[in-house]
């Protein structure tokens, strides 16, 4: 139980996490005039956090889809309640 | 090599090919073998009508243009989508909750199934959508004018770029039509649209790697040379992008544009056939956004680097293989973005069609009661179907007139960012709808209609500057000359990207006037009902109130309504399965408040929240109070709940009373039995000397011979037992008296020493009789006590008494002694018999005890003497008790002083 908690916690603040990572403070640090293999620094830094963040997605998506089935599809019960 | 004619044979068979895919998808579906039609893969696909013509020829362009710009338009998506626990879901579940058609429904049916706000909804998105339509109008045309122009340059000499423009417009209107209209589904969705875009989006992604590949891989040495290229053809790869707030903006724009954008709502949510199919998207669209945006940049540059100074960079993505000689990538490319576009612009006017069908056909022709009367079985879908077909053609005619009116000027990515901050005015009534219980349909009308009118002004009529003078008049120096008024410098603010303008602008007052109005304004009962729905959407007990009392229509007017709107069949399985639920036959089926709530879901699935709302209204016997009713239900059964606290409350109190009450019980019963007790002890004692009474007076009547003397001892002794039990009944009365508290003296100054001298003079004779010494001990001087004289001496006479009886020590001895201290006279009254056993301390002032270890061998005592003693002490505020001694027992009397 308190895993899925954790892990709920995660999913909400991950896009938070995602989306300081990709505005300025920190983006302006990797915003410098250098290549490294001839290729910008910024393009690199910017496409490597978007692949981490779709990875951690990913994974946990996994994760929550196993602890979430149960609580999904519940249509029934709000069926059938009594007149 | 690349004819016109080719060119558009090719772009015909392709809107073949996706007609037949869409049509045995669809023939699938209904024959329910559409699992994989319903995968997650599909859905993810399907989304990815995100990337548009705009994705595929504009992205080059801008980044071209402004280096990193491109990125933010798929990175807001992303965040979004990884974010997909939050926002997502939760979106998904309550659109499968309430059937939610569209997002004007979604807002209209949060907002107490508001009308007023699923048209303005309607209409912001039919003028936000327009410009989009244009563009992809726009790179049709160009990409079609581009491909052929390189060799076969004076074919396209009959077609403008209007009339192309007119023409892929029309072919589209026709697919769609034929295909997005076919039925009116319950939950609104597409299996064979959605096959199609999903196809489509598998063909712009391979074209698109295609080119990106070639480009780096193919003509170029791999990326490290595209950059070494051009850093010596002079271009600053390196050239720094300001990650400002035009970065900030459209970072915000684009997050806004992936929730609120009619097809994105249409194809993630409304289409949605189940909510874990988002953990898949949740990942795999980034992934899909990445991959399209991977060779953006290298293809950029490297247009930037061989193509000659002044050649479009939005048809790099074309014009690149075609330079290098590759005809056949290049129309691969054509085809590509050529998908993009049309899968764009199919879901877009579907989307929109259902909009103005759900949300301003239908309630004009609900208004017009005539219509709705007279139509036949099914009207209603003839007439929602019609005015959807009316409105594809409608849309796709605006957006030709704005890419008409528009002219060529206005680069791809801008023409897209005007869409986008359009729709994103939907955001803050969204957000508010999903979390915030207390914003009301006011708060949501004023906000959305202020962002919708900002962004008018400010972004949506500076697009159309470079065609119309007047309107480039009105940005240079405001409308009549109002310098605060310029739509690019509203309100004097300065220094700003018009974009960022626009949207700072926009949104702020959007949102201010969404809170400050809600926080003024009060919600009604519905819009209640409605915000708990959609906020608590998660909460398993979340039930659905009905809007209706039960009972007040007929089960054959609900199946009136459901033919009309549903089509025969589909209304008669629905109720069939409503019999069959509630274990009755379908003729004897009577409509409860949960098929009345279905059936308004199900028809929302069809014509909206709001119009459903509106149309059961009609037919539930025009019991038009009927939602205050519920109301007041509630309030009732929050009454119902207070008084059965209340009930508790007081069946706790009744619990200890109950307690209290058995308590009281058991001293009754224990009194009880002592009164039987004292019952059959006063018998006892009545009982001896009646039988010596008796006996003697039965000797003297029978017996004739007696001796003078005899008969005169026995009559003595008659008269000594009557005087004893004289005596006994009189203390028995006595004591009775005493015990219900009555006393028949007053108590008044006495001289206390007096009664005792009194009472020990009384008891001498019977001392001397025993030869017992009486000793007077340390006396008291005069007192005077508070009591009765009488009284007070009869109970020294009973204490110095029963010192006297009860002493069978061979040299018997009482001492009596008196004292005066603490406001008190006390008179101590001891013997040297035999004292009194501990086991019978407690019993020696209770009726008919005697001192145990005497037996009744000794004269005279009744076993109330102590009784009564104490209780005429107690009544002149004394007390009486048993102090302890040495030897013998010894009673102490203490009284108050008279003061």
């Amino acid at each position: 139980m308190a895993d899925s908690h954790r892990l709920q916690t995660a999913a909400v603040l991950l896009p938070v996490f995602g989306a300081m990572l990709f505005v300025p403070p920190l983006l302006g640090v990797f915003n410098v005039p250098a290549t490294i293999i001839g290729i910008p620094v910024v393009a690199i830094y910017l496409f490597s956090v978007w692949i981490g963040l779709i990875a951690l997605t990913f994974i946990l998506s996994r994760r929550l889809g196993r602890d979430d089935d149960g609580t999904t599809s519940d249509e029934g019960k709000a069926e059938d309640r009594p007149r | 090599m690349i004819s016109v004619n080719l060119v558009l044979i090719i772009a015909v068979a392709y809107v073949g090919l996706l007609f037949v895919l869409a049509y045995v998808s669809d023939k699938k579906a209904s024959q329910s073998r559409s699992g994989f039609l319903r995968s997650p893969l599909v859905y993810t696909l399907s989304i990815s009508v995100y990337c548009t013509s705009w994705t595929f020829y504009g992205a080059v362009g801008s980044a071209a243009r402004t280096n990193f710009e491109f990125l933010a338009i798929y990175i807001g998506p992303t965040l979004i989508f990884i974010g997909w626990w939050f926002i997502l879901r939760k979106l998904v579940r309550i659109a499968q909750r309430q059937r939610i058609t569209s997002v004007a429904d979604l807002l209209s049916s949060r907002f107490g199934k508001s009308g007023t706000l699923g048209v303005l909804v309607t209409l912001i998105a039919v003028v936000g959508t327009t410009p989009y339509i244009a563009l992809q109008l726009k790179a049709i045309t160009q990409s079609i004018q581009v491909i052929t122009s390189a060799s076969d340059p004076g074919g396209l000499s009959g077609f403008d770029s209007v009339s192309l423009g007119f023409g892929a417009a029309a072919c589209m209107a026709l697919f769609t039509i034929l295909f997005g209209t076919r039925n009116v589904d319950a939950k609104e969705q597409h299996h064979g649209v959605v096959a199609a875009i999903a196809f489509e989006a598998v063909v712009k992604l391979v074209a698109f790697l295609a080119v990106g590949i070639f480009v780096v891989f193919g003509i170029s040495g791999g990326p490290m040379a595209i950059y070494q290229g051009a850093a010596e053809a002079g271009i600053d790869i390196a050239r720094s992008y300001d990650f400002g707030p035009r970065w900030v903006a459209i970072l915000v724009l684009s997050a806004a544009a992936v929730l609120c954008l009619p097809r994105q709502f249409q194809i993630t949510v409304v289409e949605n056939s189940d909510e874990r199919h988002l953990r898949t998207a949740a990942w795999a669209f980034p992934t899909y956004l990445l991959l399209m945006s991977l060779f953006t940049m290298p293809i950029a540059i490297y247009g930037l680097t061989v193509l000659p100074e002044g050649s479009n960079p939005d048809m790099f993505v074309l014009t690149l293989p075609l330079t290098s000689g590759n005809a056949g990538l290049a129309l691969f490319a054509f085809i590509g973005g050529f998908s993009s576009a049309t899968s764009m612009i199919i879901l877009a006017t579907i989307a929109l069609s259902i909009m103005v069908s759900n949300h301003i056909v239908m309630p004009i022709a609900l208004r017009s009661s005539e219509s709705f009367g007279n139509s036949g079985t099914g009207g209603v879908t003839r007439l929602l179907l019609n005015s959807r077909r009316a409105s594809i053609g409608f849309i796709l005619f605006l957006g030709f007139l704005y890419f008409w009116l528009s002219g060529n000027s206005d680069a791809l990515a801008a023409i897209g960012l005007i869409s986008f901050a359009g729709v994103a005015q939907f955001l803050p009534a969204m957000i508010a709808a999903l979390y915030w219980r207390e914003a009301t349909v006011h708060g949501a009308v004023t906000g959305t209609l202020i962002g919708f009118l900002v962004w008018a002004w400010t972004m949506f009529l500076p697009s159309f500057a470079s065609t119309s003078p007047a309107i480039a008049q009105i940005i240079s120096s405001g409308p009549w000359g109002i310098g605060l008024l310029r739509p690019q410098n509203l309100f004097g603010l300065s220094g700003f990207d018009p974009l960022v303008h626009s949207v700072f602008w926009s949104l702020f007052l959007n949102t201010a006037a969404l809170i400050g109005v809600s926080l003024v304004t009060r919600q009604n009962a519905l819009e209640r009902i409605q915000a708990a729905l959609f906020a608590d959407v998660f909460k398993r007990r979340t039930r659905e109130q009905p809007n209706f009392v039960p009972g007040s229509a007929s089960a054959s007017d609900l199946y009136f309504i459901a033919q009309r709107v549903l089509g025969g069949q589909r209304a008669y399985e629905l109720f069939e399965a409503f019999a069959e639920e509630s274990g009755v036959s379908r003729t004897q089926f009577e409509p409860t408040a949960e098929t009345v709530v279905r059936l308004e879901r199900e028809l929302a699935g069809s014509i909206g929240a709001a119009s459903a709302h509106v149309m059961l209204a009609t037919v539930m016997t025009g019991r038009d109070v009927s939602l205050e009713e519920v109301m007041q239900i509630a309030d009732e059964t929050q009454q119902v709940i207070e008084y059965s606290q209340e009930l508790e409350q007081t069946s706790a109190e009744l619990r200890s009373t109950a307690e209290a009450l058995k308590q009281a019980n058991e001293r009754l019963r224990a009194l009880d039995s002592q009164k039987d007790e004292f019952l059959s002890q006063v018998s006892h004692e009545v009982r001896t000397p009646m039988t010596s009474i008796r006996s003697f007076s039965e000797i003297l009547l029978t017996t004739d011979d007696l001796k003078p003397d005899e008969r005169q001892r026995f009559t003595r002794t008659i008269h000594e037992e009557s005087l004893r039990l004289t005596k006994l009944l009189d203390e028995i009365l006595d004591l009775n008296a005493l015990e219900r508290g009555e006393k028949r003296w007053q108590n008044g100054p006495t001289l206390a020493e007096a009664v005792l001298d009194r009472a020990i003079d009384v008891c001498r004779p019977m001392a001397e009789q025993r030869g017992l010494r009486i000793y007077a001990g340390p006396r008291a001087s005069e007192v005077t006590v508070n009591g009765d004289p009488d009284r007070l001496a009869q109970v020294f006479i009973n204490l110095i008494a029963n010192a006297i009886k009860y002493n069978v020590s061979p040299d018997p001895l009482v001492e009596i002694t008196s004292s005066v201290g603490n406001g008190h006279y006390r008179v101590e009254v001891s013997d040297n018999g035999p004292g009194i056993a501990p086991a019978d301390r407690q019993r020696i002032f209770e009726k008919f005890s005697r001192g145990g270890a005497v037996t009744g061998s000794i004269e005279g005592g009744s076993g109330l003497g102590l009784t009564i003693s104490r209780q005429i002490i107690m009544r002149m505020d004394g007390t009486l008790e048993l102090v302890a001694a040495d030897k013998g027992a010894r009673f102490a009397v203490t009284l108050p002083l008279w003061e």
